[in-house]
């Protein structure tokens, strides 16, 4: 087994390990932590498939602007009223089915894919090529990703900037509203 | 293990490379602590601690002794695993960080070329900006595992502080990339090189000696100051350390913690200091060059010295790395320095600091930067 | 990217942290004489007030969630910055330069509407 290959199984397994621990720990502190090591996790495959600015952006968001919020919200209420909560009860029993029948669809069909070998992406289009010259040349694909962001795509660009402030605006305004656990007193 | 090294010999010496520049690391903390505390001493006109050993010297030695004497100690309503597992997650994220930044001319030796850094990531910036930012949760674990108020409180203002001044931080480093047009931190020490040169507006200027050295800080005056200053929120030290301040919350998210567990939290944040003078050297100060000597000039010197390639690389090697040392060096006493000079900030006006002062002065370097560059690529003067 | 290696150093930081901590431990002792007072964790000499129900200002989540979204806009600059020089070299930069400059006009708006709105004021 070559060196790569190793990583990928070993990131693999991080990665579903973790996964598998988010739904699996009863205390939602350890959720979170473990969510925080499957986006290292997921960082690390995207460095091992050459997009290292998309690893990069990976930890950079996710693990230390995201995950950073869930944490720090988790940590701040009594837990214990929460653990009782989502460990018994009819209704938690419906949704722990539920989350297992929509996982065990998704893995069928991931191995459906993956298996059948055949491209989503059409064979001879242009973005095919892209993506081969890019695999062979194995090199940085951040001049690809700025090419495709700021001269092909500019105005889903220049819309996710207004996107972005509708949401900054949004939960200054969320923030104000009286009433609810979260009030500003 | 891509890029580790081809052949075995290599891996394993990249390996124990690695290992090496962490246990330099580790052991660079207590010869800080020790320069940290004559340093006060001789700021505030008195001693500090000069009986055990040559100028005290030993005292470090004495402090390690008593710290691993001390019995462990985990408050009954703590949460054992995160209580434990906080400080040892503290050393990974400065350390792993830190091993992306190089200090010193690659060592060629026979075939085989070792870099003097853990290991060369091509998107050096992002890569360290993403992992030292994983740091928050140490803090996050040790307040919220040692089950106490004050540690609560203290972890909550120190995760608030840290992505606040972030945004700063990686504001200011758009300014570099812009000069620079890498992420890689070796092409930028190369960029560094030679004579301060500038072109652009239709005509190329080339510094008349070669001592006035091409270093990003003429180019990014205001960067390097909007840097330092968030490096010094981000390592949580004073004048912005609100995350211990021990007016209101004894000593912040460890007061808890005492004996080895406390002193690895120490050796995490020395590493993040350690972290903000290797990239000051590194962005600002020409990394390991020395002013008026490229590296090729070095090492032609050192092949005329003693006329075999491999000596010669080793005296490159060390010369450049005793140069970044002298630079790192002074970035981190400048660190200390600032801790004995400046008073706290207040919680409001640290957040006001940060959200109000540095990030627009951050968007304004970047918008000049950016305009500059693209005028002077445009337009032509005279 | 040397993955290998730097998946190496943290297992070797890990297990050299966990080391360090019972070696302290196998030296230093655990706490033997413990009584209730001592156990207790650390309040300043009266009864111990636990983490829990504590209230925390709601500024500490608008902060967490301002910066998640500013640090995306951040983001954003980073591929445009590092292949700026190359865009202008191929003949874009105007076209670039002026694309980038929209988007931190809606960023400075963000932000001039943030401090304005005193979302960011502590004092209270």
């Amino acid at each position: 087994m070559s060196m790569d290959a190793v990583l990928f199984w070993f990131l693999s397994i991080v990665v579903i390990g973790a996964g598998l621990s988010v739904v699996l720990m009863s205390n939602p502190i350890y959720s979170a932590l473990s969510l925080v090591m499957t986006m290292v996790g997921v960082a690390a495959l995207f460095a091992t498939l050459n997009a290292y600015f998309l690893a990069g952006v990976q930890l950079i968001v996710y693990t230390g602007a995201v995950m950073v919020l869930f944490v720090m919200v988790l940590m701040l209420f009594d837990l214990k009223r929460e653990l009782q909560a989502f460990s018994r009860g009819k209704i938690t029993g419906f949704f722990k089915i539920a989350g297992v029948g929509v996982l065990a669809g998704l893995l069928v069909g991931v191995i459906t894919f993956t298996t059948q070998k055949t491209s989503l992406i059409a064979e001879g289009s242009p973005l095919a090529a892209d993506i081969a010259a890019q695999a062979a040349s194995g090199a940085d694909n951040t001049k690809i990703l700025s090419e495709n962001l700021f001269l092909k795509n500019i105005l889903g660009f220049e819309l996710l900037g207004v996107l972005l402030l509708v949401i900054a605006i949004g939960v200054v305004a969320l923030s104000r509203s009286k009433g609810g656990t979260h009030a500003r007193d | 293990m891509s890029s580790m090294g081809t052949t075995t010999f290599e891996i394993v010496i990249n390996l124990v490379k690695t290992v090496l520049i962490f246990l330099m690391m580790v052991q660079a903390v207590p010869i800080l602590v020790w320069l940290e505390r004559r340093g006060s001493g001789f700021i505030q006109n008195r001693f500090g601690p000069n009986r055990v050993g040559p100028l005290g010297l030993v005292q470090l030695l004495a402090d390690a002794v008593k710290f691993l004497n001390k019995e462990d100690f985990v408050p009954d309503k703590g949460n054992r695993f995160l209580f434990y597992a906080a400080p040892v997650f503290a050393l990974i994220p400065a350390a792993v960080a830190f091993m992306a930044i190089p200090m010193s001319t690659p060592l060629t030796v026979g075939d085989s070329t070792f870099l003097i850094q853990g290991y060369e990531v091509n998107i050096g910036i992002v890569f360290i900006l993403g992992i030292s930012a994983m740091a928050v949760y140490t803090m996050l674990m040790a307040g919220w595992g040692s089950s106490s108020k004050f540690s609560l409180m203290g972890a909550m203002r120190a995760a608030a502080q840290v992505i606040s001044y972030e945004l700063a931080l990686g504001l200011a480093i758009v300014g570099v990339i812009l000069v620079y047009g890498t992420f890689n931190l070796t092409e930028m020490i190369v960029a560094q090189q030679g004579p301060l040169r500038f072109s652009g507006f239709g005509f190329d200027f080339v510094a008349p000696t070669a001592f006035l050295p091409n270093w990003g800080i003429f180019f990014q005056p205001l960067g390097a100051i909007l840097l330092f200053c968030a490096a010094f929120a981000e390592s949580n030290r004073l004048p912005f350390d609100l995350a211990e301040g021990e007016a209101e919350l004894v000593a912040g998210f460890h007061t808890e913690y005492g004996g080895f567990k406390m002193l690895m939290f120490f050796i995490g944040e020395y590493g993040h200091m350690m972290i903000a003078a290797g990239l000051m050297t590194t962005f600002y100060f020409g990394g390991y060059g020395i002013p008026g000597w490229t590296t090729q000039e070095v090492y032609a010197a050192g092949l005329s010295m003693f006329g075999n390639e491999t000596a010669a690389s080793v005296f490159n090697t060390a010369i450049h790395f005793l140069s970044f040392n002298i630079k790192f060096a002074i970035f981190l006493w400048i660190f200390i320095h600032v801790r004995w000079t400046l008073p706290r900030f207040r919680y409001d006006q640290l957040m006001d600091i940060g959200w109000k002062t540095m990030l627009p002065w951050a968007l304004f370097n970047t918008i000049l930067t950016a305009t500059v560059i693209f005028l002077a690529s445009q337009y032509i003067i005279g | 990217m040397p993955l290998g290696g730097i998946i190496f150093i943290i297992f070797f930081i890990a297990v050299f942290g966990v080391i360090l901590i019972y070696l302290a431990r196998a030296i230093g002792g655990v706490a033997k004489r413990t009584s209730e007072a001592k156990m207790e964790i650390y309040e300043c000499g009266i009864p111990e007030m636990e983490k829990k129900d504590t209230k925390i200002s709601v500024n500490f989540y608008l902060t967490a969630i301002l910066f998640i979204l500013f640090d995306i806009e951040i983001i954003f600059m980073y591929p445009w910055a590092v292949n700026f020089r190359e865009f202008i070299s191929a003949g874009a930069g105007t076209y670039v330069f002026i694309s980038m400059a929209i988007f931190l006009a809606i960023f400075i708006y963000g932000l001039w509407w943030e401090i304005k709105s005193k979302a960011l004021d502590w004092e209270n």
